[in-house]
């Protein structure tokens, strides 16, 4: 009886309080002028600037963007996603592809995109929030050194079958490790 | 914990069969060994053939050929034994050659011994390494674990090393896995191999010398499976889990195997042991949880003559395809490998099998090449060899411990000791149906850097051909030879006379041989190192040696420089062909897509840096060969510390 009556009153007493959350000051959220700031600055300082900024800025999550640290997992987050995408994109085309010409390399670059999305992002992210910035960084290297992989063994064709996907998450690789970097320098 | 039962064992007597390998100091049977003796007396012999064959001179010395050594290197006497190899004292198989204080060392430089580094195999950053333990693949990683002295480059104070890699060939190395912590393996954290249960749950069982020097059995396990890197190891409460039982010798009991499923959920692992001194044996340990284990009455197999069973393996492989097989993989088209290091002669030897699931014995397809009479998994410096299935990319892969065969002085003195093969896959070879293939893993070939090719070479007899290819001490060499048919080849083939089966030195030319590389050589062939291949006909039928012929390899005395080699299946329509990866002090050779394999160690003098070349040759007096070669200069494995922070 006692317990539920304390419950019952402490639903009643926060009951409000979401609704206040916009009088509640700001905590460490800073506004739209300076995450772009963040953002930009932060981008300047990677070797793919552009894809840098895209990536982030189409990030959900980027008005949580408090600091480079909050940037470093975002742009983890797109190259797991980018990964996943690859993958799941190459197994589409080795469904639809007959000829085995075209099939074989495909097979062998979703035979290096699996262990990729399935180890070795996820475990460089996790590395990366235990302040293991050499770990992550040696899992994003490896990562994009699959995709190099890939693209060697894709005919060599004028319109590569994968467009310019290994190209593209290769340098959101290095962008990830170039911001991991400043984390590192930073400290 | 203790199975306290006494157990004795009624042993079938194996009539031992002979023992068609060369060139190998005879195994002595013995009433009641002391190690000394035995010791002495091998090396007794091992001397006086290796002066032997080096003595020999050859008058039909054609211009080209490898000319002989001018004189011969001088040997010394047995004096050099009065020293026992470092690990005899602990009950364990030597981890070195018979001390070589009597011989007087090269003055080798630092750079001399940097250059002996290798390049692309695995071995520590500094210190002294033997067998491998434990491997598996986890979560994305390859581990390998080492027995690992932290302290110095001889053997002793062993914990188990660690590394992990993605691709097997670059190495990270990770903090110690295992130290001697506990009463249990105060004396050492020996040799011991890990299991992977259905539910993905890890275990390792290895075996501790305690503080007595009595050789257990202990249980360990990862402190937190989800971590990658399997950094922190846990050693169960109540170790040990299996102690020695009656009538076995309490330092001549160790290396358990990773463990296979029985009926009902039951689990065995073997430990390796001897009986009365003499026989090998395996022996079954049944488990539910790897806690609790009950002796079976019957050892899985034995073999007369053999003795110690180190390192014992046992797994299954497929007859009808190359595919590996988890341990527990049983069926019609299954045979079972058993394989054992054996401590008399330091040399690995195995055999393909039944395995019968039922009695849990296993016997050889052909009981005259069993167990350390038959087979050598590698006719070269090699031992303590343990596989793994690689569930990963469903493949039995295969390590081996390759020790230095310089002196123990020199190894203190360049600060390490002893390299890991490049891990092999192992297959069953459906061509013979008598022997396994290996073969450098796949993932070798991203060390490729440019190659050259060379194709129609024709060396005819007594000649040597340059390969001009630049750098010559990291390679991957894949060559095939083609004999032409001469009136020589068939009056061998149809004629009486049987020559010696025997690889002798490459400077040695018969009719048929010896023809190959000589690798690791210098310009004026004052050091070299020839693997070649030999005919002769024996027992009516031409037989083909495959061969390394060190005795030439380095101007240094203290080193040891064997010839290694056996006889290897060529057959009807196939080529000669041989594989061979150079890293500086250690040369791997394969013949006949990995038929047989020679491992072998070489401390050139002369024949180092941008001096090394690389030659064909054809030492034979009475045939041509014209040679298909393609050369890789290889890469550097990078291998270094993991980047953690």
């Amino acid at each position: 009886m006692k317990i539920s009556l304390n419950i019952l009153l402490s639903l009643i007493f926060l009951f409000p309080l979401p609704l206040l959350s916009p009088l509640l000051p700001s905590s460490s959220t800073p506004n739209d002028n300076a995450i772009v700031s963040l953002i930009d600055q932060t981008c300047k300082r990677t070797p793919y600037e552009d894809l840098c900024i895209s990536s982030l800025t189409s990030n959900p999550n980027r008005s949580r963007a408090a600091g480079v640290k909050e940037l470093a997992g975002m742009v983890l987050d797109s190259v797991l996603l980018n990964a996943t995408d690859t993958l799941a994109f190459t197994r589409l085309l080795i469904d639809r592809t007959i000829d085995p010409e075209v099939e074989r390399p495909l097979d062998y670059c979703a035979e290096l995109y699996i262990p990729v999305v399935k180890f070795t992002v996820p475990q460089g992210r996790d590395a990366f929030y235990r302040g293991q910035y050499k770990f992550a960084e040696y899992c994003l290297t490896d990562a994009a050194r699959q995709a190099d992989a890939c693209e060697k063994m894709l005919p060599g064709s004028a319109v590569s079958p994968m467009g310019d996907r290994n190209r593209i998450f290769q340098q959101l690789c290095s962008v990830a490790v170039a911001i991991i970097d400043i984390l590192s320098k930073d400290q | 914990m203790d199975d306290a039962t006494s157990k004795s064992f009624d042993h079938p007597y194996t009539v031992l069969g002979e023992d068609p390998s060369l060139v190998i100091p005879p195994a002595e049977s013995r009433q009641r060994p002391t190690k000394v003796y035995f010791w002495i007396l091998t090396s007794t012999v091992f001397l006086l053939s290796l002066a032997g064959l080096i003595v020999r001179e050859n008058p039909n010395r054609a211009e080209n050929s490898i000319p002989a050594a001018g004189t011969a290197i001088p040997e010394s006497s047995q004096d050099n034994v009065r020293f026992l190899p470092v690990g005899e004292a602990e009950g364990v198989s030597a981890k070195s050659y018979p001390s070589t204080r009597g011989r007087l060392s090269f003055n080798w430089t630092a750079a001399d011994f940097a250059w002996q580094r290798t390049s692309y195999h695995f071995q520590p950053e500094k210190n002294w390494m033997n067998d491998p333990d434990g491997p598996l693949f986890h979560l994305g990683w390859y581990h390998l674990f080492y027995q690992y002295n932290p302290d110095s480059a001889i053997w002793g104070n062993i914990t188990w090393g660690h590394a992990v890699s993605r691709d097997m060939i670059h190495w990270l190395y990770l903090p110690l896995a295992m130290v001697p912590d506990h009463w249990y393996d105060i004396d050492g954290v020996w040799t011991g191999s890990a299991t992977i249960l259905p539910n993905g749950t890890i275990i390792v069982l290895y075996t501790g010398d305690t503080n007595e020097a009595v050789q257990v059995q202990n249980l360990a396990y990862p402190s937190n499976l989800s971590d990658p890197l399997l950094l922190d190891w846990v050693k169960y409460s109540d170790n040990p889990v299996i102690t020695p039982p009656t009538g076995i010798e309490t330092d001549e009991f160790r290396d358990p195997t990773t463990a296979w499923t029985g009926p009902n959920g039951t689990w065995y692992v073997l430990v390796g042991s001897r009986l009365n001194t003499t026989i090998g044996v395996a022996l079954v340990y049944e488990t539910l949880d790897f806690k609790n284990y009950t002796l079976l009455d019957h050892p899985l197999h034995t073999v007369d003559g053999t003795g110690m069973w180190e390192c014992i393996d046992f797994y299954p492989i497929s007859t009808n395809s190359s595919v590996g097989l988890d341990n527990s993989a049983t069926g019609p088209e299954v045979k079972h490998v058993l394989k054992a290091s054996l401590d008399n002669l330091k040399l690995d030897y195995y055999a393909i099998g039944t395995y019968d699931e039922g009695n849990v014995t296993w016997t050889p397809d052909d009981p005259e090449m069993d167990v350390g009479i038959g087979l050598q998994v590698d006719y070269g410096r090699y031992y303590a060899s343990k596989t793994f299935y690689d569930q990963n990319k469903g493949r039995r892969i295969l390590w081996g411990w390759v020790n230095e065969t310089d002196a123990d002085y020199d190894d203190l003195a360049k600060g390490w000791a002893s390299v890991q093969t490049i891990p092999r896959v192992v297959t069953y070879d459906s061509l013979t149906g008598t022997n396994i293939l290996q073969w450098p893993v796949e993932e070798i070939e991203s060390l490729r850097l440019n190659s050259t090719e060379f194709e129609d070479v024709f060396v005819e007899a007594g000649s040597l051909v340059p390969l001009d290819i630049g750098n010559a001490t990291q390679l991957d060499i894949s060559v095939e030879f083609e004999i032409e048919s001469t009136q020589a080849l068939e009056e061998s083939m149809l004629g009486e006379t049987e020559s010696q089966l025997e690889c002798s030195v490459a400077d040695n030319r018969t009719t048929l041989g010896p023809f190959g590389l000589a690798v690791l050589a210098d310009e004026s062939l004052s050091e070299l190192t020839p693997i070649f291949f030999r005919l002769a006909k024996s027992n009516g039928s031409l037989k083909t040696l495959f061969c390394v012929d060190e005795t030439r390899s380095s101007k240094a005395t203290e080193v040891f420089k064997e010839i290694y080699g056996t006889v290897v299946p060529v057959l009807d329509g196939e080529k000669f062909t041989m594989r061979i990866l150079v890293d500086h002090s250690i040369v791997e050779s394969f013949a006949q897509a990995g038929r047989r394999v020679i491992t072998s160690r070489v401390y050139p003098t002369e024949a180092i840096f941008d001096k090394a070349k690389l030659f064909l040759f054809n030492n034979a007096t009475d045939l041509n060969v014209t040679a298909a070669i393609k050369i890789w200069q290889m890469n550097s494995a990078d291998i270094h510390p993991f980047p953690l922070y």
